[in-house]
């Protein structure tokens, strides 16, 4: 895998975990009871979840040009300013973004169901549609890892995120600029907010496996 | 070497493999960053002297360094229109510098870019930047073709029709697989040497990836499928960067301690790759002395395969074991679904991707993929759906058309080994899609059938079916390769129908010794309750040895029929399956058994259960029964939504139970409050009026809707003012609406700050109302910070703090 190019994916394989998916609507194992047209209407939403989610994604790779207490500063010369940040990367050469969506279907989809009364459809949807980002972001992750795994490298294990700590929303538009995100139909709003609703940006550090 | 030869040579022997180039290159002044192969047709003498010492050790096969020779990683240097010239000229390199000592491979690799359904560039472009870079390298002279170090089996394809559509020589796929024994796109060893043995690779291995000790299992899952020879090409162990460097920690003795394993595991060609020198090929020369190769099996089974699991068919796998009959789910079929139509003709896929998620749930494990209907581009739906289908499920596809140019483009672009439903005897669409399906490898129904018509009788099949399968032989096809289907009539016309297409199994099973496969619903067309006969006759046809069946894989008779038949017949060892399936569902149902209750007692039911389909129907009932709406409401809707509220709180609810009985609670109110006789008897009478407000900046508001959706069936007024609002708005509505309580939410850490300015400028211009305040971002803590009189972390809990802010006032 080489540096400072974008890699996309038009769509991501991934099905999210169910139990992720129950938890985010409070379901709590051997506590909830769910009867039989409960688990048939939860298992069609379910479904029809998946079925509008339409999983897609990307990332870049960029060299670290330099590092200090209070910002990285990155090959192409862009600078985020955040000490967080670099404390977050302090074991790391080179930084990458990643991007996961669900799309625009699944987020309208939501809205029509909550608008027309079927607000229990529509919760079951957004909480779907959640966990799918987040799987895609997760199986962006451990694609690199493996892109990475040839070159001795692996991501940091956790990922950052502009909004974290002290870096900046408005970052956003950094990463959205640098990922040309509008070749994946997402549009940032005014507050720096991605549409449609359901996508994430991240960042990682890229480290050594470890020295000999 | 042609491709016999080399095929012959492996029967006995073990073919050794070079090592890595990159890292010697670099080794011998190579610069970082450079294009690899312009550096290496700039420097000649370079790579002839490792290659010949790659020779001098024993490698009988040398790759040319054009690792990265296509047209689109060549772009990266700008060299995008030296394609042809860059590789004819490293080829002609590496066979000036072998001669006649070692075969030359021309070798090929990744693009560096995605391909369809994964990635965005689109699969015919990418056959085509192969092809280019196959073009320069026949005119080098090479002897054979390997792809190597591929991630996703799409591209490997890409790459191996490219060479095939090009020349004939031999060409070897090798797939890169991590610790996790599965390919960067999910790929594991058995599904990739089955699609691309099929799909006429010579050879099919394993390369970088691991060090050779990992490899070994990855060699022995491919051999149990493999009739090609297998290549292994470990790295010198795992990478670690040290230094900045990338570095192989495995000496070449330990290195060549794996290879007596590798080929008892089954490699028939052994070299190395990344980290490995002509010191690690002498050690593989070494120690491979003496030893004889673990030939390529003669069959591979009856298998299908997606991009990322292989599917076994029956009725024996490649153990001797029998195997229960494989369902194919029927659904993916417009005819009759109005929905489905509708849906394809606007080029959508949400619905067949519902459909196919379904069936996997419903135990499918193949499905079954028509789309032809009147007035669509058939063609470019199936594309779509297959598309579709191959990122959404990992179940192979049955691809089922009668337009044998549909079938061509969805075998080319299908990422696995597929079915094609159907072929037959009517000569003209057999010519034309014989050869297609064999150059893509697929499996396919032989579909009983003629130019003369339907054959009536079971000896009449036999005679179509032997016919087809001579046919078919000349492609290379052999029994295994094939399904044959019973061809099911309807027994409402010809009492016979049934009898003949159970004699063409049998037949099958014991004489011909092939697969079959029956469409389930056919035989009862035309008759009541059909449901009883599709399930006898399954039962029947798996008695005698049906493998699949293509039916609907919701019908709970079908499913339960299928477990049972193949427990009677033993194809499930120790009716494993069976008694799970039966089990599950005696527990769910004894769990919940209906038990009739009053009217009243119904009403309540509903609302704790969220049935609002039927609540409106049992409040009419209710009232026709001479009950009083006031009753109904305090007795009955009042005290359901309470105890919807309590199991929630103790978590025996989640989230979508408290909306749907709260939603049911809605239309409850809807059809008494007219009946309620007046304002000071609305069950609203004593409560107050709330706005609610998503910030500005903020778009998320479907907790906000459901805090509103709740506050309403607790008597409250409330006026949605939607998101992303501004604060004066929310302020100035307020003011209008004289509000008891504003009701606020954010979900971003950036948008939350909003709620504190909504709070100021209300103070600043007096009004009295209370906030409260919700949200992911938000807590308890920060409603103090900012002046809120309440926080709520839920629905339910935004009930209970508006009355109990209003039991203040």
């Amino acid at each position: 895998m080489s540096q400072s190019q974008l890699r996309f994916f038009k769509t991501i394989p991934v099905i999210p975990d169910r139990g992720m998916i129950l938890a985010r609507l409070g379901y709590k194992k051997r506590t909830t009871a769910l009867n039989p047209s409960d688990q048939q209407m939860l298992d069609g939403a379910v479904r029809l979840g998946l079925a509008l989610c339409r999983p897609a994604g990307g990332f870049g790779r960029y060299r670290i040009r330099e590092k200090t207490p209070d910002y990285i500063s990155l090959e192409n010369r862009q600078v985020l300013e955040s000490k967080d940040l670099s404390r977050f990367l302090r074991d790391s050469e080179e930084i990458v973004f990643m991007v996961s969506t669900v799309g625009e279907e699944v987020v309208d989809r939501i809205f029509h169901e909550v608008s027309a009364g079927n607000a229990a459809l529509g919760v079951i949807l957004d909480a779907v549609a959640s966990q799918t980002a987040d799987a895609g972001l997760d199986w962006l992750m451990e694609f690199i890892n493996k892109a990475l795994r040839p070159e001795g490298k692996k991501l940091t294990g956790r990922r950052f995120s502009p909004g974290y700590g002290d870096l900046p929303l408005p970052y956003q538009k950094v990463i959205f600029d640098l990922l040309d995100l509008s070749r994946l139909n997402l549009k940032l709003n005014e507050e720096y907010m991605l549409i449609p609703e359901k996508s994430v940006l991240a960042v990682a550090g890229v480290e050594g496996m470890g020295a000999i | 070497m042609k491709r016999e030869e080399f095929r012959e040579y492996l029967q006995d022997k073990i073919m050794i493999l070079d090592g890595a180039m990159g890292t010697l290159l670099q080794k011998r002044g190579m610069p970082l960053g450079v294009c690899p192969e312009l550096w290496s047709a700039e420097h000649p003498e370079r790579v002839t002297g490792i290659l010949r010492e790659y020779i001098e050790a024993g490698s009988q096969v040398v790759y040319t360094p054009t690792l990265g020779g296509n047209r689109r990683k060549l772009a990266e240097f700008g060299l995008e229109n030296k394609v042809v010239e860059l590789n004819r000229r490293l080829a002609e390199i590496t066979r000036l510098a072998v001669g006649e000592s070692g075969l030359v491979a021309g070798d090929i690799s990744l693009t560096g870019d995605y391909i369809e359904p994964f990635g965005e560039v689109p699969f015919a472009e990418a056959v085509e930047v192969y092809k280019e870079q196959v073009k320069g390298l026949l005119e080098g002279g090479v002897d054979l073709f390997v792809i190597e170090t591929m991630m996703d089996i799409q591209e490997a394809r890409a790459a191996l029709l490219a060479v095939k559509e090009s020349c004939d020589l031999p060409v070897w796929v090798s797939m890169t697989f991590n610790e996790d024994g599965r390919t960067i796109m999910g790929t594991d060893p058995v599904t990739a040497v089955i699609t691309l043995q099929n799909l006429g690779a010579d050879a099919v291995g394993c390369n970088c990836s691991t060090g050779p000790e990992a490899m070994i299992d990855i060699i022995r899952k491919m051999k149990t499928h493999a009739v090609v020879p297998l290549i292994a090409k470990p790295n010198a162990g795992l990478p670690i960067l040290a230094a900045g460097e990338t570095v192989f920690d495995m000496s070449p003795v330990e290195f060549g301690s794996f290879i007596r394993p590798l080929v008892e595991a089954g490699a028939n060609l052994i070299g190395g790759c990344c980290g490995t020198t002509p010191e690690y090929i002498k050690e593989i020369k070494a120690k491979i002395a003496g030893l004889k190769p673990v030939p390529p099996k003669s069959r591979q089974g009856r298998v299908l395969t997606s991009a990322r699991r292989t599917v076994e068919i029956g009725p024996q796998n490649l153990r001797g074991q029998n195997i229960p009959a494989v369902i194919v789910g029927e659904r993916i079929n417009p005819t009759g679904k109005k929905a489905l139509q509708a849906e394809l003709q606007e080029g959508k896929t949400t619905l067949v991707r519902s459909l196919a998620l379904e069936q996997a749930e419903q135990g499918a494990a193949v499905l079954d993929v028509n789309v032809g209907m009147p007035g669509v581009n058939e063609k470019e739906i199936m594309l779509k759906v297959v598309a579709d289908l191959s990122t959404t499920v990992d179940l192979p596809l049955c691809l089922d058309s009668s337009d044998p140019e549909t079938l061509e483009a969805a075998l080319r672009l299908y990422p696995g080994r597929a079915l094609i439903n159907s072929l037959s005897l009517e000569r003209v669409k057999m010519e034309r899609l014989l050869p297609v399906a064999a150059k893509y490898g697929a499996m396919f129904i032989l579909l009983p059938v003629s130019d003369a018509g339907l054959p009536e009788t079971a000896e009449e099949r036999f005679k179509v079916i032997e016919e087809v399968y001579d046919r078919a032989k000349k492609y290379g096809y052999h029994k295994e390769d094939m399904v044959v289907d019973g061809l099911v009539m309807t027994v409402s016309t010809n009492q016979r129908a049934a009898v003949e297409t159970l004699k063409v199994i049998a037949w099958c099973t014991d004489t011909f010794k092939a697969a079959t496969i029956i469409g389930l619903s056919n035989v009862s067309f035309g008759l009541p309750e059909r449901g009883w006969i599709n399930a006898a006759f399954l039962a029947m046809a798996v008695g005698r040895g049906l493998t699949m069946v293509i039916a609907n894989p919701a019908s709970e008779a079908v499913m339960q029929i299928l477990k049972a038949s193949d427990l009677l017949v033993g194809n499930d060892p120790n009716g494993r399956r069976y008694i799970a399936a039966v089990s599950k569902e005696a527990l769910h149902r004894k769990q919940f058994e209906d038990i009739p209750r009053s009217i009243e007692e119904k009403i309540y039911e509903a609302v704790v259960k969220g049935d609002k389909e039927r609540i409106t129907e049992l409040v009419r009932a209710a009232v026709n029964e001479k009950i009083s709406p006031e009753l109904i409401v305090d007795r009955y809707l009042i005290p359901a939504i309470t105890h919807v509220g309590d199991l929630f709180a103790e978590k025996i609810y989640f989230l979508p139970q408290l909306i749907m009985s709260a939603e049911t609670m809605k239309r409850a109110f809807e059809y008494l409050e007219p009946l309620l006789g007046g304002e000071e008897k609305s069950p609203k009478k004593n409560k107050a009026k709330v706005i609610l407000a998503t910030v500005k900046g903020d778009v998320h508001d479907i907790g906000k809707n459901i805090v509103g959706l709740m506050l309403k069936n607790y008597g409250f007024t409330v006026i949605d003012l939607g998101k992303d609002v501004d604060a004066g708005e929310i302020i100035r509505r307020a003011k209008k609406e004289e509000a008891d309580i504003i009701g606020l939410s954010a979900l971003m850490t950036t948008t939350m700050a909003g709620m504190k300015e909504v709070i100021q400028l209300a103070k600043k211009e007096g009004l009295k109302c209370k906030f409260m305040i919700g949200g992911a971002v938000v807590n308890r803590q920060y409603a103090e910070e900012i002046g809120a009189d309440g926080y709520a972390r839920d629905a339910y809990e935004a009930v209970k703090l508006a009355e109990s802010l209003i039991d203040k006032e």
